[in-house]
């Protein structure tokens, strides 16, 4: 019975290191690809949105496709957030945290700002950055060094913040003792609907419950581990602490080695999660994203599965960010921002340094990083006074 | 795979600081802020609500040089206990 309740202890109460959360997510972003498609965030909340506008009589045209029943970008947010739904309430950590009252302007200026950044950059810190660097797209770099510096300021922007507006008075409706109860329902929901699709008429049936499942997978991952990129990207300029930019610097490598083998091999295209946004889409997006990102306390993939566990604030943020991303694409549809060229070009890198020398490359670039915030964690230069 | 600190009974804080509610990074902030406040050797009790200060705050306790004491859970909201490192 012990060895039972260490088991479920291991897999659904405790917090995973970040940098086993880093090698899964590498793992299953990898067989997402060679299931169908690149993994990503924006596109499916722009799908809810652009349906919801479309609805609301604004858009002219429905989105191209349905929501349920054949966008596989608004199924991979679906099935994360269920994941993260699944590992939150097993864990007894799911419960409705509603923040003191800045916290909902925060959470508006950053989803406008995420909005904005993530249309420019044609993606957030997942399709933008973290898929666009292991589809060995030239954006993907880019979009990180304006994350970097979106990042550090928007840390000065909290130092300000808590000397001038201190808050509190926040506050959260727990379900403790129903969660686990909760947890194996939503289980069984997403094992039955995963089920249906394969077993659906739908064009795309198999193609919806693979992306389905595997992004519960993504989600849980995240979930359990905590794994997220802003903290990634802002504790050595906040605390020092490198443990989670490490687990990120390795996800992208082992990440990377996967796509490569499949975009080597033909099984998807190379021009895959290859945007038209080097160099100017990427840096000004990826500045802008990265601020937003800070402020919400949640990157894209982030803000979702802290909506699982109930985090108001980023439900607002994730509300905000989708609406404001499709209106801007809305936008640059209309005026042929991007079939003009207008963010940059699509880079993909092996057409110029070739896959090895491309993979090398990254690898520096991964490797280098990871020295540097090593360094940081005993030198603490990079650490922005208070 | 962290074990969770439970905080000995008859501890008195010198300060408390409202974290509930409030999602990463906010919680962490303001105990870094307040520490500042205390001497070595007080003790600061942060209230909170987001499972993520559960590995944040222990973790930046040892890179800073406090001491963590532990965790107490409360009704709705998690009680967690910084020393002030020298």
């Amino acid at each position: 019975m012990s060895a039972l309740k260490r088991t479920y202890e291991n897999l659904c109460t405790k917090h995973w290191s970040p940098m086993l959360g880093g090698i899964l997510l590498a793992f299953l972003v990898v067989l997402l690809e060679a299931w169908y498609r690149p993994w990503g965030i924006v596109g499916g909340l722009r799908n809810w949105a652009d349906w919801l506008f479309y609805h609301l009589g604004l858009y002219d045209e429905p989105p191209t496709f349905h929501p349920i029943f054949s966008s596989t970008s608004s199924i991979l947010d679906i099935g994360l957030i269920w994941g993260a739904f699944i590992s939150a309430a097993l864990g007894r950590e799911f419960g409705i945290r509603v923040p003191p009252k800045i916290e909902f302007i925060k959470a508006v200026v950053a989803g406008i700002l995420m909005g904005i950044g993530a249309s420019l950059a044609m993606g957030c810190n997942v399709g933008g950055f973290y898929m666009a660097v292991n589809n060995l797209a030239a954006n993907g770099f880019i979009m990180l060094i304006g994350l970097i510096f979106g990042v550090i300021l928007a840390i000065k922007y909290l130092y300000w913040e808590l000397e001038h507006f201190p808050s509190s008075g926040g506050f959260e409706i727990s379900f403790q003792k129903i969660n686990p109860f909760l947890g194996v329902i939503a289980l069984i929901g997403l094992l039955v609907a995963t089920k249906a699709y394969f077993g659906s008429d739908l064009d795309r049936g198999e193609i919806l419950g693979g992306c389905l499942i595997l992004a519960a997978g993504i989600g849980y991952v995240m979930h359990r581990s905590r794994f997220c990129m802003v903290n990634a990207l802002r504790e050595p300029f906040m605390t020092g602490d490198a443990e989670m930019g490490k687990a990120l610097t390795v996800s992208l490598i082992l990440s990377a080695v996967g796509i490569a083998i499949l975009k080597y091999n033909g099984i998807r295209p190379e021009s895959a999660y290859v945007t038209p946004t080097f160099i100017q889409g990427a840096l000004i997006g990826g500045f802008i994203f990265g601020f937003g990102m800070t402020v919400a306390g949640g990157c894209g993939s982030g803000s979702l599965w802290r909506v699982a566990e109930g985090q108001i604030k980023l439900v607002i943020v994730a509300i905000v960010f989708a609406l404001t991303n499709s209106l801007i694409r809305h936008f640059f549809a209309e005026h042929e921002v991007i079939e003009n060229g207008y963010l940059g070009k699509a880079i993909f890198m092996p057409e110029y340094l070739g896959y090895a020398g491309t993979i090398l490359l990254i690898a520096l670039v991964v490797l280098v990083w990871y020295i540097v915030i090593d360094w940081n964690e005993d030198s603490n230069k990079l650490v922005l006074e208070m | 795979m962290s074990d969770i600190k439970i905080a000995p009974d008859d501890i008195k804080p010198d300060m408390t600081i409202d974290c509930k509610g409030l999602s990463c990074p906010m919680p962490l902030l303001k105990t870094k802020k307040a520490i500042q406040k205390l001497q070595p050797g007080q003790i600061l009790e942060v209230l909170g609500t987001d499972p993520g200060s559960r590995n944040d705050i222990p973790g930046w306790c040892e890179r800073a040089g406090h001491e963590y004491l532990g965790e107490k859970q409360d009704q709705g909201f998690i009680r967690f206990y910084v020393k002030k490192g020298q």
